[in-house]
């Protein structure tokens, strides 16, 4: 190999993106050398100040012809491309009985092969081109990407494009993914954790809205050919799509190039019912344990959290803060500093109060502690849960975690993927950019009062839905010394859920 | 300055895809390749810096790598350098107290109830060799005087957490803007890394000083059933955890690689102060230490920042002891089976080369060749023969030795038994055939794309350089792809018949625990209850494996029997278990017409 002289990529240009990426300034100099001194506490050193601004949103904001919203961040440190399209379909458009639809649909139009290729060919030429294609479908949306270095770009477009709009959906390929689903349902007991995931979303919003159901083996012999053509044809659409682009493009001539590709590109089917219908499940308060042999009980303690009804309403911003102190917030927060700092009962231990966007997101305590503790660190964040809703949190509480949201903010825009990706998603679900801008003041604005206010209001005890993964037998009594035990909790009341079979998901014997 | 890297950066890129373009050459020998300028500089008492300005970011990321892993434990302290890990987060003798003398008292006298308990628990693991009690951690077979003496601990912990400033040294990053706040063990070191915003840069510069100068261990026994929750989360409640552990135990016959980072649970139950403080006078001495900058800051300005914090700390009294123990020649092949709550799966692993190895970069496009949508196994195992639901390979060229596996989950009827010998065909074809000009441009594609691909996030960028400084050389990020790329057809088969031989393997193999729900159970008998239902299958279980027609036909013949004696809600269990033995019978039948075993 030759040894002559190699060609050195440098790195720090994301400013060529001009003032699209606004850059920190360093307000102040630095400390200066003159005062070599070190401190004996933290507290003494002095910062400048650093000023972020977030990047504006309407001049990275295109339309195409016909409407297509398209976001671009240009960044030419590094000769790769990023694009992702989301589309406004995804398990919220599925027929009934057959549930996964959405989800195989998107991942055969990646594996599927086109009209014009078949899918070893359109893989073989993926690979050879060293570009990543990826498509998946969720609940309320469906998301393709890609991303490929600058000289394959104008091929990597056309093998995107034509995924999107010409799918061959090949009948064997479809087969062996089938297959590959069905051997991945068969392993859905195997893992605690995922055991955990299922029924604790089940017992939150039930089996059967498209948020939280599964897919049955019942489900996946009745989906065919045609059900993926169809839902292919009825859902995919120029009218229904959002793109991020971000990377090393050129604005003008990106968009230029996207407009021509996305001509003619229309949904057959009629526009969906927006915004989409949320769970309406009733939910059982108590106690409720799933049989597993491993040594470590796995809990969640919770009950349905909130939707954005208002983005400049104060009451979501305590809120965040108010999870933050409790669980959200890693060692500051309360649930981490007993259960694990102190009492060395868990790995892991927090709590995340979920604010979604279409329906309630899920307020929820967690941890995993040997079956003995299980219920001493149940004790522990049940207290917690108790206190945050009567005290008021500490002056340091609140400062530390306002300051924590604020100074972080500015990692909400780090790479210009991110950039673009953050305001596309904003599109998608109907949020104004001024969100980002009015963030840190509104975080700022959070008082002590307030913070336990919303913690009254918010958190529910009389709510609370308690779920264990692990062996009864060493859950039950509690632990050696005697500290707890889960007759204590929930009244001694305890519903032992069956196992599932995993292929029908029906309890079984 | 800008202009001209962009051009540089066209021009190469335009050379990696010519290519493409052509759809058969190979990429050329010497495209150039994605280099990170790096600024360098030693302190005086050894410590290692690695600077990347990136001054298009908002924030800085820091990290130093403690060069010193699990192999460099012993049994009987298993997990310790994971568990120092833990401990230096605890703070200091400023960070963490209101009362450091006091501290510093308690925190003795917790050590020298530990001696005692110690003492106790040699007493515990007697009886328990002597089968007098089950297990020598049995809270229930504890003495009184061991009860006793953990109650009185317990006494001074609540007295340390008066004094204590809890978690302050979290909370301080915290309050400043830093997240992110972490570390990670593995088998050759160990890194530490966060995030601060760009203007509070001194103050990593203080934090991560002030640690190494004068860290304090306290909370140490909690920490230490922190970590033992750890285990049970990340091995003992998983599926394949704990005989993934002991499968790398058997596959590594000398060299301490053959526990893992986590540790035993038995060692986790012993682990003392002593012993955290001897690791870490031995291993955190500055000359054993690289740290890592990237972000948005003035490097002159770093360089008087490190002397003037880290230049503090002095330098180890004696040098840092290598692993001297080698990996003796494995001379025949091992083999595991395993029951689990798991899909059936096979695992096949060689002894390989270790990091910078001339092998090792041959190794890397050996898994280029196997792995992805067109890679050969995907292709082989997943969608011609449709036996694998995943197939993949892995290399991996650690700081002292390499291994390469390969693995598969079974589909449909197929068994670990046809993963072996499909995986297997592989190899051989490694060794067997050269591979293709286009199918070796592929991987070369893909291996110059991964290598801009490694440079696009900031804090990966970080951790691939204390990774490899951690494994004896962080510039192996810029050289990598043209090593890698320099590799031929003929390297490819070279290595492939050195390292991928039968009596360098170790196999093993993962079946299905019997009666775990995955199981297919006949509709029949969905109603049974439950004790029954799990006898039956287990009798549908035998006939399903059994090889043994005549045996089966008698079966048939005793069911006939028993039909006539059996009351009416069970004979449907007579005619599945049936169904059954004729099911096998037709299987082995056709077996033997086909000439199979």
């Amino acid at each position: 190999m030759s040894r002559r002289p190699t060609a050195v990529v440098t790195l720090a240009l994301a400013l060529a993106a001009g003032a699209a990426l606004a850059a920190p300034v360093l307000a102040a100099k630095p400390a200066k050398a003159k005062s070599p001194a070190i401190p004996a506490r933290p507290e003494a050193l002095t910062f400048g100040a650093l000023r972020f601004e977030v990047p504006e949103a309407a001049r990275l904001r295109h339309e195409l012809p016909g409407g297509v919203v398209v976001y671009v961040v240009e960044d030419h440190a590094l000769p790769l491309v990023k694009l992702q399209a989301t589309f406004r379909t995804g398990a919220f458009r599925e027929p009934a009985g057959k549930t996964g639809l959405a989800a195989l649909t998107a991942s055969l139009l990646r594996k599927g092969g086109t009209r014009g290729l078949t899918p070893e060919e359109f893989d073989e030429k993926a690979d050879f081109l060293a570009a990543q294609i990826g498509s998946t479908a969720a609940d309320v949306r469906a998301t393709a990407t890609l991303d490929v270095i600058t000289p394959a770009l104008g091929e990597g477009l056309d093998l995107f494009f034509e995924m999107l709009r010409e799918p061959r959906f090949d009948e064997r390929r479809l087969e062996i993914e089938k297959g590959i689903l069905l051997e991945q349902m068969k392993q859905r007991n195997d893992d605690a954790g995922a055991i955990v995931a299922r029924e604790w979303t089940f017992l939150m919003r039930g089996e059967t809205h498209f948020a939280s159901r599964q897919m049955t083996r019942a489900d996946l012999e009745a989906i065919g050919r045609d059900d993926l053509v169809a839902f292919h044809r009825d859902t995919y659409g120029a009218e229904n799509l959002v793109l991020a682009v971000s990377g090393d493009v050129d604005t003008a001539s990106i968009l230029a190039d996207l407009g021509r590709r996305l001509a003619g590109f229309r949904a057959a089917g009629a526009p969906p019912a927006w915004p989409p219908a949320g769970p309406e499940h009733t939910l059982q308060p108590g106690l409720y344990h799933v049989e597993k042999e491993i040594p470590q009980g796995k809990v969640r303690i919770g009950h349905l959290g909130s939707q954005w009804r208002d983005w400049s309403d104060p009451e979501m911003y305590a809120l965040m803060v108010a999870n933050d102190i409790l669980g959200g917030g890693g060692f500051t927060s309360r649930l981490t500093q007993r259960i694990r700092s102190d009492e060395g009962l868990a790995y892991g231990a927090g709590s995340g109060y979920g604010i979604g966007t279409f329906w309630p997101g899920i307020f929820q305590m967690g941890f995993d502690s040997k079956n003995p503790t299980v219920a001493y660190a149940s004790v522990i964040a049940l207290e917690e849960l108790d206190r945050i809703r009567r005290e008021p949190p500490t002056a340091e509480e609140l400062r530390v975690s306002k300051a924590s949201f604020v100074d972080t903010f500015p990692r909400s825009f780090e790479s210009p993927t991110q950039i673009a990706r953050t305001f596309a998603n904003d599109q998608v679900i109907g949020r104004a950019p001024d969100y980002w801008v009015r963030y840190r003041e509104r975080i700022g604005a959070v008082t002590a009062e307030q913070v336990r206010t919303v913690a009254e209001k918010y958190l529910r005890p009389d709510e609370l839905v308690m779920l264990v993964v692990g062996k009864w037998e060493e859950i039950g009594p509690g632990d050696a010394d005697g500290r707890a035990s889960m007759q204590q909790l929930f009244g001694g009341r305890v519903e032992h859920l069956p196992p599932r079979d995993p292929l029908t998901l029906q309890p079984a014997r | 300055m800008r202009d001209a890297a962009r051009r540089r950066t066209r021009r190469l890129a335009g050379a990696l895809l010519l290519a493409a373009g052509f759809g058969l050459a190979p990429v050329p020998a010497e495209t150039p390749r994605a280099e990170v300028p790096v600024q360098e500089f030693t302190l005086d008492n050894g410590m290692k810096f690695l600077l990347v300005p990136r001054p298009e970011q908002a924030t800085v990321m820091g990290g130093w790598v403690a060069k010193v892993g699990s192999a460099n434990e012993r049994p009987g302290i298993t997990g310790v350098a994971h568990f120092f890990e833990h401990m230096m987060f605890k703070g200091s003798r400023v960070i963490g107290t209101t009362n450091a003398a006091r501290d510093a008292q308690i925190i003795a006298e917790q050590e020298a109830l530990q001696e005692q308990i110690r003492a106790l628990y040699a007493v515990q693991r007697q009886r328990y060799r002597r089968g007098e009690i089950d297990d020598p951690f049995d809270p229930a077979a504890r003495p009184r005087e061991l009860v006793d003496l953990e109650s009185r601990f317990q006494t001074l912990v609540e007295e340390q957490r008066q004094l204590m400033v809890k978690d302050e040294f979290d909370r301080i990053y915290t309050e400043a803007g830093a997240s992110g706040l972490n570390a990670t063990t593995n088998w050759d070191s160990t890194i530490y890394f966060i995030t601060v915003p760009a203007n509070k840069l001194e103050l990593w510069f203080w934090m991560e000083s002030e640690r190494l100068l004068q860290p304090v261990f306290r909370e140490f026994y909690a920490e230490r059933d922190v970590v033992q929750e750890e285990r049970r989360l990340r091995v003992d409640s998983t599926p394949t955890g704990p005989f993934d552990e002991q499968l790398n135990a058997m596959f590594w016959t000398s060299h301490p690689y053959k526990w893992d980072t986590i540790g035993w649970m038995s060692d986790l139950r012993m682990l003392s102060l002593a012993d955290a403080e001897d690791f870490f006078s031995t291993f955190y001495a500055p000359n054993n230490l690289t740290a890592a900058l990237v972000g948005n800051f003035d490097p002159a300005q770093v360089r008087q920042l490190a002397e003037r914090y880290f230049g503090r700390i002095p330098r180890g009294k004696k040098p840092v002891p290598d692993v001297v123990t080698l990996e003796v020649p494995q001379l025949a092949e091992k083999r595991m089976n395993a029951e689990c709550d798991c899909q059936p799966q096979l695992a096949v692993q060689f002894h390989t080369a270790p990091f910078q190895h001339k092998d090792s970069y041959v190794l890397d496009i050996v898994e280029g060749l196997l792995n992805g949508e067109t890679g050969r196994l995907r292709k082989r195992l997943v969608l011609d023969s449709q036996i694998a639901a995943a197939a993949s390979s892995s290399q991996q060229s650690w700081r002292y030795n390499g291994f390469f596996s390969l693995s598969a989950e079974t589909k449909g009827d197929a068994t670990p038994a046809d993963l072996e010998a499909a995986l297997w065909a592989e190899i051989e074809r490694l060794r067997d055939e050269p591979v293709p000009a286009e199918e070796l441009a592929k991987v070369n594609n893909q291996i110059a794309a991964t290598s801009f691909r490694n440079l696009e996030s900031p804090f990966f960028l970080l951790l691939q350089l204390l990774f490899y400084e951690g494994w004896g050389d962080w510039s192996y990020l810029n050289t990598w792809s043209e090593q890698t790329l320099a590799v031929t057809a003929e390297d490819v088969q070279r290595v492939a018949r050195k390292y991928f031989t039968p009596e360098n393997r170790t196999v093993a193999t993962y079946l299905r625990k019997a009666g775990s729900a995955a199981e297919p159970v006949p509709a029949e008998l969905a109603d049974l209850p439950g004790p029954l239902q799990q006898q039956v299958m287990g009798q549908i279980r035998q006939i399903r494996q059994s090889t043994d027609a005549e045996r089966l036909e008698q079966m048939l013949g005793q069911l006939a029997a028993q039909r006539s004696q059996l009351p009416p809600e069970f004979q449907q269990i007579v005619d599945v278990v049936e169904r059954e033995v004729r099911e096998r019978l037709e299987t082995l039948a056709r077996a033997a017409e086909e000439g199979q075993p």
